[in-house]
């Protein structure tokens, strides 16, 4: 049971918080490089906005990560 | 840190079981961790609270005192000169602070309350920048290496315990949960400064709803008020520390490819062609990372200052 969380549930979950922070930053910065395309003055504001929901999202993954690296360390 | 500390005693556990061998989960952990029996300066525990001056606590004061004695210094300078146009380092630490106060407090908090934020978020920002920016800098490997080839102290010596461990005082989730219960106290004044004690905890949750859905919302948003500072604990920490880690783990292919092949060529090829390309790559993104986060941190107070004065219902 241990070896199977360690061995499968753990990367298998580190691998999702991937996809799901992979996805969000992926969405986020194409949505900002189109903003800027179509509006290079408002680059500065485009930035600014598109920071914070990006640190949040990357406030989420470490969580995950986290909460994962815990198992792998308390679940011994 | 319990479970870091289990796990460092079980790499010696079986490091020493191998014997010889290399094994790169201890030396990871050995530099990444407190350390706490390797303690600099034992002190005895009070109220069960073991005081001994530890690695990070050791980097915790250099960080305060550099900051202090640095801007303290600076500023002293500029307030004796007979002319107002800053020079030398003034001029970085003008720039820092109108950065801090226009860029980062005022959007979020606000025109009124900018000159009761801007002190407690510049002094996280430079503390923050100024503690993760010093451990980058392998000063303990440094004086280890000097130690070892020239100085030749003794076993139990202060520099012998120095050598153990991380450098990254905000690498240490300790360091970072208190940080972030200054912010946590913060939020909960600056609610109480705007809106008054009893208005800042109804400010929470939205007004005019149907009752059941306070149900569910009340315990989200108080919820919610402890998950804040959290994040901010972690991902600081989580930053720092996985910066060390990817450097030691990507050194240690050196003398795994050695130790695998037998013979210590092998090692110096793979870390020529791939580990220290790779590790200085790093260290460069590291240094992108040091600035980033010292910004995500304060900019992060100021969001959170700046909601529970600005409330959105």
């Amino acid at each position: 049971m241990t070896g199977l969380v360690q061995f499968f549930a753990i990367p298998f979950g580190l691998g999702m918080i991937v996809i799901g922070a992979g996805i969000g930053i992926g969405k986020l910065a194409a949505a900002a490089a189109d903003g800027i395309a179509r509006q290079p003055n408002a680059a500065d504001k485009i930035t600014g906005a598109v920071n914070l929901p990006l640190f949040l999202l990357e406030g989420v993954a470490i969580l995950g990560e986290v909460f994962a690296l815990l198992v792998l360390f308390l679940g011994k | 840190m319990m479970s870091v500390q289990e796990i460092a005693h079980q790499a010696e556990h079986t490091a020493a079981e191998a014997g010889q061998k290399f094994d790169a989960s201890k030396v990871i952990i050995e530099h990444v961790s407190n350390a706490p029996e390797h303690p600099l300066i034992h002190l005895p525990r009070i109220f069960g609270i073991d005081f001994s001056v530890t690695k990070h606590v050791f980097m915790l004061w250099l960080v305060a005192v550099l900051v202090f004695v640095v801007v303290v210094w600076v500023v002293r300078r500029y307030l004796r000169q007979d002319r107002l146009v800053p020079s030398g380092f003034m001029n970085a630490l003008e720039f820092v602070v109108e950065f801090v106060r226009d860029e980062i407090v005022q959007p979020n908090v606000g025109r009124k309350w900018v000159n009761t934020w801007t002190p407690l978020v510049l002094t996280f920002f430079v503390f923050i920048l100024c503690a993760n920016g010093i451990g980058l800098i392998p000063i303990f490997d440094v004086v280890g290496l000097l130690d070892h080839y020239v100085l030749h102290t003794a076993e139990d010596s202060f520099v012998k315990h120095m050598i153990h461990g991380g450098t990254t005082a905000t690498a240490n989730f300790n360091v970072t949960a208190a940080l972030a219960t200054v912010t946590f106290g913060a939020i909960i004044v600056a609610g109480t400064l705007a809106h008054g004690f009893v208005k800042h905890w109804k400010n929470l949750v939205p007004h005019g709803m149907a009752w059941p859905i306070y149900i569910i919302l009340i315990p989200i948003e108080i919820l919610g008020m402890f998950v804040r500072p959290f994040a901010l604990t972690m991902r600081l920490a989580a930053n720092m520390t996985g910066g060390h880690i990817a450097i030691l783990a990507i050194l240690s292919f050196v003398f795994l490819f050695a130790e695998l092949f037998g013979r210590a060529m092998a090692g110096i090829g793979v870390g020529l062609v791939v580990s220290v390309p790779l590790a200085v790559g790093i260290s460069a993104l590291e240094i992108i990372v040091v600035l980033i986060q010292a910004y995500v941190f304060t900019l992060l107070t100021a969001v959170f200052i700046g909601m529970a004065i600005h409330v959105h219902h």
